[in-house]
C-alpha cells in the first residue's frame, strides 16, 4: 500500500471518527437536531446528484419522491400499524415506481424541456395530495396534513424522545448513499451517464441504452430521496404537502447540490452541509435584527459561491485534498477522492 | 471573471472555507453562554413568520405582543416573582414546520425560554407544539384554529383562539337566528371555498352543522385561490339558485368573487364569507360597493362592543400606524394571559406553569377586549372563544365593517339589512 493509499485511508477514518463523536461533546439537543438537518440535506442532495448530477438532467420535482415516500411509509404505519422501519421500503418501492412511470415519457426530452416537465409533475402531485382527504383505507389529509401517529419512544417504530438517535440515522444513510454513489459512478452503468451526460446521441451511437441507463440511475436516485423523506417525517413528524412535495423541498435539492458540485460524489455532501450550517448560523444570530435579513445574507453568500465558483464548493476542497495527498492538481479527477 | 483566476481563486477559496468552518464551529460552541440567566426576566420564546408570504402578519403580531409586554413590565412586572420582567425572544418560522420545528428546539434547549407562543400558522403550530410537549414546556397557542390541535391529549398545548369548526357552527347558528328574526325561511345552502387547507377545514365543519340545522347543501365547489377568472363557479351558483352562499377565500379571489356576482345580478337572502379575504382592508378597496350588505365572520372588530376595545385599538394605531387586526388582539391578549398564569405560578417551572394555565379564570383586565371569561377545558382550548359577525356597510359614504351579531357587542344603532336587497339598493 502506497503513501496516497494510507493518506486517504486515514482521512476516511478521522471523518468517520469525528461524525461518531459529535454526540460526545455535543449536548444541546437543539445543536444535535441542526447537525442532523445539515445531514438530512446532504443525503438528499446526494440522492438527487445519483440520476440528475451523474447523468446531467435537471430534475426540479423531486420533491414527489420525498412526498411519495413519506407518504406511504405513514399511512401504512397511521392506519395499519406496520413499522416505519418495514414501511420505508414500500415507500422506496412506490417512489421507483413512480419515477419510472415519470420516466418514459419524460425521458425524451432535453434539457429545459425535461426540467419543465418535471416543474409540472412536481406541481401536480403537491396539488393531488392537498386534495385527497382519504385514498382507500388511508387517511391522507389533504391540505391540511397528515400527522405522524405519536408512539413516545418506540425504537421499533423509529420513534425516539432522543435526538441522538436521529443524528446517527441521518450519518448512516449518508454513508450508504456516498458509499453508493461512489460505486455508482465507477460502476458500467456511471460510465453510461457520464457518457450521455457529454452528448446523448453519441453515446446512443456508441451502442448505450439511454433510455434504460436514464430509468436505472433514476429509480436508484427515487428510492434514495424516497428514504430521506421517511426520515423527515419521522423526525418532524407531520406532513404538510407545501413543505415535502412543494418547490422548496424540490429546489433546495438542486441547490445544495449545485453549489456544493454537482455530477461528483462529495460535492452534494459538502453543499448540503455547508449551506444548511451557514444558513442555521445566520438564522441563529440574525434573524431578530432585521426582518428577512437573515436570508439576504444567505442569498450573499451563496451568489458569491456561484459567481468565483462555478464548479462547486467541491472544487476549492478538491485542491487542499490533492496537496495534502502530494500529487498534482491536474493529475487526478474528483473521483479520487475517498 | 479573469480577474479573479489565479492567485485570487485560491485566496477567496481560502475566504470561504475559512468563513464555513468558522460559522460552524461559533454555531456549535455558542451554547456555553446561555446559562448567565438573571433572575429578573422571564423568558417568553415566540415563533413567528418573519420572512416569506405571510411576514406581514408575523410583524403585526410581533408589534401586538411588544406593546403588551411594554405596558405588563411599566406596571411592575411579574409581582409575585419580585416584579420579574418579561423579555420576548423572537424566532422566524418561515412559515415553514421543519423551520418551526427547530426553532422550537433551540428556543427550549438553548435559549431555555419559560414557555412559547406562537406561531400564526397551523401548519407551524402542528409539528412545534408536539416539541414543546416532549420537553414538558407550556405552549400556548393564541391564533393557530386548526381543531386537531387541542384534540391530540397534548398537556401542555393551551389554545386562545376558536377551533375553525366553531366559526362555521355560528355562521349556521347565525343563519337560523336571522331566518326566524326576519321570518324569512331559509332551505339551501352552496358553499364556495378555496381549495386548500382552510377551505377543505371549512367545508368539513359545515357538513356537520348545516345538515344539523335542518338545512340541505346544493353545491360544493372548490376553486385555486390565484384563480384570475371565477365566472364558472358564479354561473353554477346562480343557475341553482341557493338561499345562502357561504364564502371561503383570500382576499384577491374573494373580491373577484363579489365583483362576479354583483355583475350576474346573483341574488340570495344572504352572503356569508369566513374572516380572512374578506377581513383584509384591501377588499374594499378591490370591491367598492359591490361588498355592500356581506355578511363576515371574526373573532374582533374595531367597533366592537366591548371594554377595553376602542382604547387599546387607538393606542395601537397611534404607536404603529394602522389599526389592530383579529390576530393582533389575540396575540395582545395573550401577553396578558401569560403574565396572569407566571403571577400565579409564582415560578418559571413548567408543571406549575401548566397548572396556572389549567386553573386560568380571567374576568376582567384588557383580556376583556376579546372574551368576557377566559377559562380553558381539560384539553386546553379556551372555553367559548367569542365570534362576531359584521356586515359591510356604507357609514358616511365609505365602507365599514359593522358589527350587528350578537345582539349585545353589535355597533348601537345599526339594524341588520336582511335579506340581501342587490347590488347598489
Amino acid at each position: 500500500m502506497d503513501i496516497v493509499q494510507k493518506k486517504k485511508i486515514g482521512l476516511i477514518v478521522i471523518i468517520l471518527a469525528i461524525a461518531l463523536s459529535i454526540p460526545l461533546f455535543v449536548t444541546k439537543p437543539y445543536y444535535i437536531h441542526v447537525i442532523t438537518m445539515c445531514l438530512l440535506w446532504a443525503y438528499l442532495a446526494s440522492s438527487w446528484n445519483l440520476f440528475c448530477g451523474f447523468a446531467g438532467q435537471l430534475s426540479l420535482g423531486h420533491g414527489i419522491f420525498t412526498a411519495v415516500g413519506a407518504y406511504v411509509t405513514i399511512m401504512l404505519f397511521n392506519d395499519f400499524n406496520i413499522s416505519p422501519w418495514i414501511g420505508m421500503f414500500a415507500g422506496g418501492a412506490a417512489a421507483v415506481l413512480l419515477s419510472t412511470l415519470i420516466g418514459y415519457p419524460t425521458f425524451k426530452l432535453r434539457g429545459a424541456y425535461y426540467a419543465l416537465a418535471t416543474v409540472a409533475i412536481g406541481s401536480g402531485v403537491m396539488v393531488l395530495i392537498e386534495n385527497t382527504m382519504t385514498l382507500g383505507p388511508f387517511h391522507v389529509g389533504g391540505a391540511e396534513g397528515l400527522i405522524v401517529r405519536l408512539m413516545g419512544n418506540a425504537p421499533a417504530y423509529l420513534q425516539f424522545m432522543s435526538k441522538v438517535p436521529y443524528y446517527y440515522l441521518a450519518l448512516a444513510m449518508l454513508v450508504i448513499v456516498v458509499v453508493f454513489s461512489y460505486w455508482l459512478k465507477n460502476s458500467r452503468l456511471g460510465f453510461y451517464l457520464s457518457a450521455l451526460k457529454e452528448d446523448e446521441d453519441a453515446a446512443a451511437a456508441l451502442g448505450i441504452n439511454v433510455r434504460n441507463a436514464k430509468l436505472v440511475a433514476a429509480a436508484y436516485s427515487a428510492f434514495f430521496t424516497a428514504i430521506g423523506g421517511v426520515f423527515y417525517a419521522m423526525l418532524i413528524r407531520y406532513l404538510e404537502p407545501m413543505a415535502i412535495a412543494g418547490p422548496m423541498m424540490s429546489n433546495e435539492m438542486v441547490f445544495l447540490a449545485v453549489v456544493g458540485g454537482s455530477g461528483t460524489v462529495f460535492g452534494p455532501v459538502v453543499g448540503g452541509i455547508t449551506l444548511h450550517a451557514i444558513s442555521e448560523v445566520i438564522q441563529f444570530y440574525f434573524s431578530d435584527m432585521a426582518q428577512g435579513l437573515h436570508l439576504f445574507i444567505y442569498g450573499l453568500i451563496v451568489v458569491f459561491v456561484i459567481m468565483f465558483k462555478p464548479q462547486g464548493i467541491i472544487d476549492i476542497l478538491q485542491k487542499y485534498y490533492n496537496r495534502f495527498l502530494g500529487i498534482s492538481d491536474r493529475g487526478e479527477d474528483e473521483s479520487s477522492v475517498s | 471573471m479573469l480577474l479573479f483566476r489565479g492567485r485570487y481563486t485560491k485566496l477567496v477559496g481560502l475566504i470561504l472555507v475559512a468563513t464555513m468552518m468558522m460559522s460552524f464551529v461559533v454555531g456549535c460552541g455558542g451554547g456555553s453562554e446561555s446559562g448567565s440567566d438573571k433572575v429578573e426576566t422571564i423568558k417568553i420564546g415566540n415563533i413567528l413568520p418573519l420572512s416569506g408570504s405571510a411576514a406581514p402578519l408575523g410583524k403585526i403580531g410581533q408589534q401586538a405582543r411588544d406593546m403588551a409586554v411594554e405596558e405588563i413590565n411599566a406596571a411592575g412586572g411579574i409581582k409575585s416573582m419580585g416584579g420579574a420582567k418579561i423579555e420576548m425572544i423572537y424566532a422566524d418560522s418561515k412559515g415553514d414546520p421543519a423551520t418551526g420545528v427547530s426553532e422550537a428546539e433551540r428556543l427550549i434547549t438553548h435559549e431555555q425560554v419559560a414557555l412559547i407562543t406562537g406561531c400564526y400558522q397551523s401548519g407551524v403550530a402542528m409539528p412545534s407544539t408536539e416539541v414543546a410537549e416532549r420537553y414538558g414546556v407550556p405552549y400556548f397557542v393564541p391564533v393557530p384554529s386548526e381543531d386537531q390541535i387541542t384534540e391530540r391529549g397534548f398537556k401542555y398545548v393551551f389554545r386562545l383562539a376558536e377551533k375553525t369548526s366553531w366559526r362555521n357552527r355560528d355562521q349556521v347558528k347565525f343563519i337560523k337566528e336571522m331566518s326566524e328574526k326576519f321570518g324569512t325561511p331559509v332551505k339551501t345552502v352552496a358553499l364556495i371555498y378555496e381549495n386548500t387547507s382552510w377551505g377543505q377545514g371549512a367545508v368539513r365543519a359545515w357538513e356537520k352543522y348545516i345538515p344539523e340545522a335542518g338545512l340541505e347543501i346544493v353545491l360544493k365547489e372548490p376553486y385555486p385561490s390565484n384563480s384570475s377568472d371565477l365566472t364558472p363557479v358564479v354561473l353554477k351558483c346562480k343557475n341553482l339558485n341557493p338561499d345562502i352562499i357561504m364564502l371561503v377565500s383570500y382576499v384577491s379571489d374573494a373580491a373577484l368573487l363579489t365583483n362576479t356576482f354583483a355583475e350576474h345580478q346573483v341574488k340570495p337572502i344572504a352572503f356569508i364569507g369566513t374572516s380572512g379575504g374578506f377581513a383584509d382592508p384591501q377588499y374594499f378597496e378591490l370591491t367598492g360597493d359591490n361588498c355592500e350588505y356581506y355578511f363576515d365572520i371574526s373573532t374582533w372588530e374595531p367597533d366592537v362592543n366591548r371594554p377595553f376595545s376602542a382604547e387599546t385599538n387607538k393606542k395601537f394605531t397611534e404607536k404603529y400606524g394602522y389599526a389592530m387586526n383579529a390576530e393582533a388582539v389575540k396575540a395582545y391578549v395573550a401577553m396578558y394571559i401569560i403574565a396572569d398564569a407566571l403571577e400565579r405560578a409564582g415560578s418559571t417551572d413548567p408543571e406549575a406553569l401548566r397548572k396556572a394555565f389549567a386553573e386560568t379564570k380571567i374576568t376582567e383586565g384588557p383580556t376583556q377586549m376579546y372574551a368576557s371569561e377566559i377559562v380553558f377545558d381539560e384539553t386546553g382550548q379556551m372555553v367559548n372563544a367569542p365570534l362576531v359577525i359584521c356586515q359591510m356597510r356604507k357609514v358616511d359614504g365609505k365602507m365599514q365593517r359593522v358589527t350587528v351579531w350578537p345582539e349585545e357587542e353589535a355597533r348601537p344603532g345599526f339594524e341588520v339589512v336582511w335579506p340581501y336587497p342587490g347590488v347598489g339598493q
